[in-house]
């Protein structure tokens, strides 16, 4: 393993050599529209590559999260995953085109996470080029309802019906290059909506605004004392409503996400800010009511554990400094069903979520490499010791 | 007029997408196949254009030999990045340097016949925004697999359904509803079953292509057709179905441009062939109006309508081919 840790740069360039074949992978899986819960079309799109790739299996799960199976040479040996989600941001309405010039490809959705499929898709292929064998089966799977009130439901399902024990676990992300997420924080994801029937309005003497009572919401949220230790915050990330600017405004909603180390905080939070809404809506006589869009348990790897140490050092060993913050995505799912795991970046990009979104081409293929690297690290037994 | 042509020679990409089976009909009929991209300041498209070909049909399955572009003077970054993405560029300019030079997509057609080596050339444009290899093998397909069809044009997005009671729109652009498909229903009604007449990709055996000339602008895709039908008929040509195809959207004045470049190789072609008679030549420009500060001003467009000779008279072709007429 050591020797072959050492010879990772110089894979660099032998993976450079695919630079076609994996570009068209990202173009072909950007190209085809994946909102989610509408991730079939890219989903038979991944599943006819990987089987054009020569995969052993290609397969779906019962929640059909398409995977693709390459057979190991160990019986005993638990299989290793990678992931990558298939659905993104953007509706099916808007023109996924993308443009590809000398050292980059523009177009939305592919930061996240046409990339990260587009390059989960080359793996069969870089590890033939690559001559390498692994003695766990690798398991490549594209997961659907991932973002937003998805809620990671894709591969929630994969783990819970995959009955056997997993060796460990890589999340792809388009970007960026260089980080090493290993823990994740609880979190609660909700939505509070408020509506005023407009005959009731009309009955009121002073005829209540659905966005002033969330902004009373929102006062209440800001006067909460949220401890340092355990880490804690509340984001208030969406608000929309009304209809017009002399109208009083009778629906309106906000979105807000609770994060902290320790879930039990999250909960507490949560209940406070239900209390919070509870009241203001009883005063007020509106319809205002809170509801949860997602939630995840915070879950981590120790910074010592075999399996972060050996990503540090491969990072390292291509010249990439690692970054570790919490990531709330796949990999909390994982590390809570107590799997080795970690989120990695392929490349760098800007313009995340906008239709520009443009990613560098020449950093990808190191992105690759370090990916190689922690498969076989995984491979040869650092998930196994603990 | 009888459906049959229509029925027996429109395929869809999907007939073909058994790869491995190309390659080997490809392997055992002993040829070899170019593919053509003729450019114009074309940097938006041109890198996907190619590295989707290359992959899929070079590196993954060896069906295409080489990918060629001409350019036509591109001011862009075309040809860098053509170039840096593995494509042969040349300019229009520098093949067979001792000719007239022409400006136009007809004339990079002309021109690819020369410089690529394929038995099959394929033409695709180089402004197509979803580009995909279908594009290219879907051309190819009916080329390798069925030995009467010399010659492959695409369709696109409005599939006709030929099942009982199954009709749905069969049309192509502007330009073809309103201009090509008009004249073929008054002078070949046979013809109007090719439902996309204009469509920039085709590929055609290069035995076919060198004994046809080439107008140097918008009229090359109107002339193919007619000539190759007069010569050999229409059961050599085949339609196929490429699912959808995003491109650049023209103007009404470009395309009445388009369109006069087409009326002027129509008419011409059959005149030439005595099936209509003209007292006077036609006229070489089109007269299009402008508003301009509450005033109506003409704006003159030279569209000349020159045609390249068949290739196979060009003695330099014959010479680098080792063809003796």
């Amino acid at each position: 393993m050591d020797k072959f840790l050492e010879n990772l740069p110089t894979l660099v360039d032998e993976i450079k050599a695919l630079k076609d074949i994996i570009i068209t992978n990202i173009v072909l899986i950007g190209q085809t529209p994946a909102p989610t819960f509408k991730e079939k079309r890219r989903g038979i799109l991944f599943m006819e590559r990987m089987a054009e790739f020569g995969v052993d299996e290609v397969t779906t799960d019962g929640y059909r999260n398409p995977i693709g199976i390459i057979r190991g040479t160990s019986s005993d040996k638990p299989p290793i995953f990678v992931v990558a989600h298939l659905d993104t941001f953007f509706e099916r309405d808007i023109v996924f085109n993308y443009t590809i010039k000398e050292n980059t490809i523009t177009g939305p959705g592919i930061l996240d996470n046409s990339l990260g499929v587009g390059v989960l898709l080359s793996l069969p292929i870089i590890f033939k080029k690559l001559g390498l064998t692994f003695e766990s089966d690798i398991v490549l799977a594209g997961t659907i309802q991932s973002i937003g009130k998805g809620n990671l439901r894709g591969v929630r399902h994969l783990l819970k019906t995959w009955t056997t024990p997993i060796r460990g676990s890589i999340c792809i992300e388009g970007v960026d290059l260089g980080r090493l997420n290993y823990f994740s924080d609880g979190m609660i994801r909700g939505e509070i909506s408020c509506s005023i029937s407009e005959e009731k309005g009309a009955m009121h003497t002073d005829t209540p605004n659905a966005i002033l009572i969330l902004n009373e919401v929102i006062n209440g949220i800001m006067r909460l004392s949220l401890p340092q230790r355990p880490r804690s915050r509340v984001v208030v990330g969406k608000i929309s409503g009304g209809a017009n600017h002399g109208k009083i405004a009778y629906h309106a909603t906000l979105g807000f996400e609770i994060r902290s180390d320790s879930y039990k905080m999250v909960k507490s939070t949560y209940n406070e800010i239900k209390d919070i809404v509870d009241g203001i809506g009883h005063e007020n006589e509106v319809d205002l009511n809170i509801k949860t869009i997602s939630n995840l348990k915070s879950a981590r790897l120790k910074f010592n554990h075999p399996l972060v140490k050996s990503t540090a050092a491969i990072l390292k060993s291509l010249g990439i400094k690692p970054t570790s913050k919490s990531t709330e995505s796949a990999l909390s799912i994982f590390l809570s069903r107590k799997i080795p795991s970690v989120t990695l970046g392929i490349t760098y990009g800007e313009h995340h979520y906008t239709n520009k979104a443009t990613m560098e081409i020449e950093p990808m293929f190191k992105g690759i490499a370090q990916l190689v690297g922690v498969i076989k690290a995984i491979d040869s037994g650092v998930c196994d010791e603990q | 007029m009888s459906n049959n042509w229509l029925e027996k020679n429109t395929f869809h990409y999907s007939d073909f997408k058994d790869l491995f089976h190309l390659v080997e009909e490809k392997q055992k009929k002993n040829l070899q196949i170019s593919l053509c991209l003729p450019t114009l300041n074309e940097e938006k498209t041109i890198a996907k254009e190619i590295i989707i070909m290359k992959s899929e049909l070079m590196t993954r399955y060896p069906l295409l030999d080489e990918i060629v572009v001409i350019d036509s003077g591109s001011t862009d970054n075309t040809v860098e990045i053509a170039k840096s993405f593995g494509a042969d560029v040349y300019d229009a300019n520098e093949i067979l340097p001792h000719l007239e030079k022409f400006k136009g997509k007809g004339e990079n057609l002309w021109k690819a016949l020369y410089i690529t080596k394929g038995d099959i050339i394929v033409y695709i444009d180089a402004d197509i925004k979803n580009i995909h290899h279908r594009f290219a093998y879907g051309l190819i397909g009916p080329l390798l697999l069925y030995d009467q069809i010399k010659y492959a044009k695409a369709f696109y997005d409005r599939p006709i359904a030929i099942g009982k009671n199954k009709i749905r729109p069969t049309g192509g652009g502007r330009v073809t509803e309103l201009v090509i498909r008009p004249l073929f229903s008054l002078f070949f009604p046979e013809l109007t079953q090719i439902l996309q007449p204009l469509s920039g990709e085709y590929a055609g055996y290069r035995k076919v292509l060198e004994k046809l000339p080439f107008p140097i602008g918008y009229g090359v895709e109107t002339s193919m057709i007619l000539d190759i039908y007069e010569k050999w008929g229409l059961d050599v040509i085949a339609q196929v179905d490429l699912d959808r195809r995003i491109h650049r959207n023209q103007d009404t004045k470009a395309l009445g441009r388009m369109s006069f470049a087409i009326l002027k190789t129509f008419i011409n072609r059959q005149k030439r062939s005595g099936l209509i008679d003209l007292k006077n030549n036609l006229y070489d420009e089109i007269i299009q109006y402008n508003l301009v500060d509450s005033q109506y001003q003409p704006a003159v467009s030279k569209i000349i309508g020159f045609e390249r000779p068949p290739m196979i008279e060009i003695p330099e072709y014959c010479e680098k081919f080792n063809i003796k007429n």
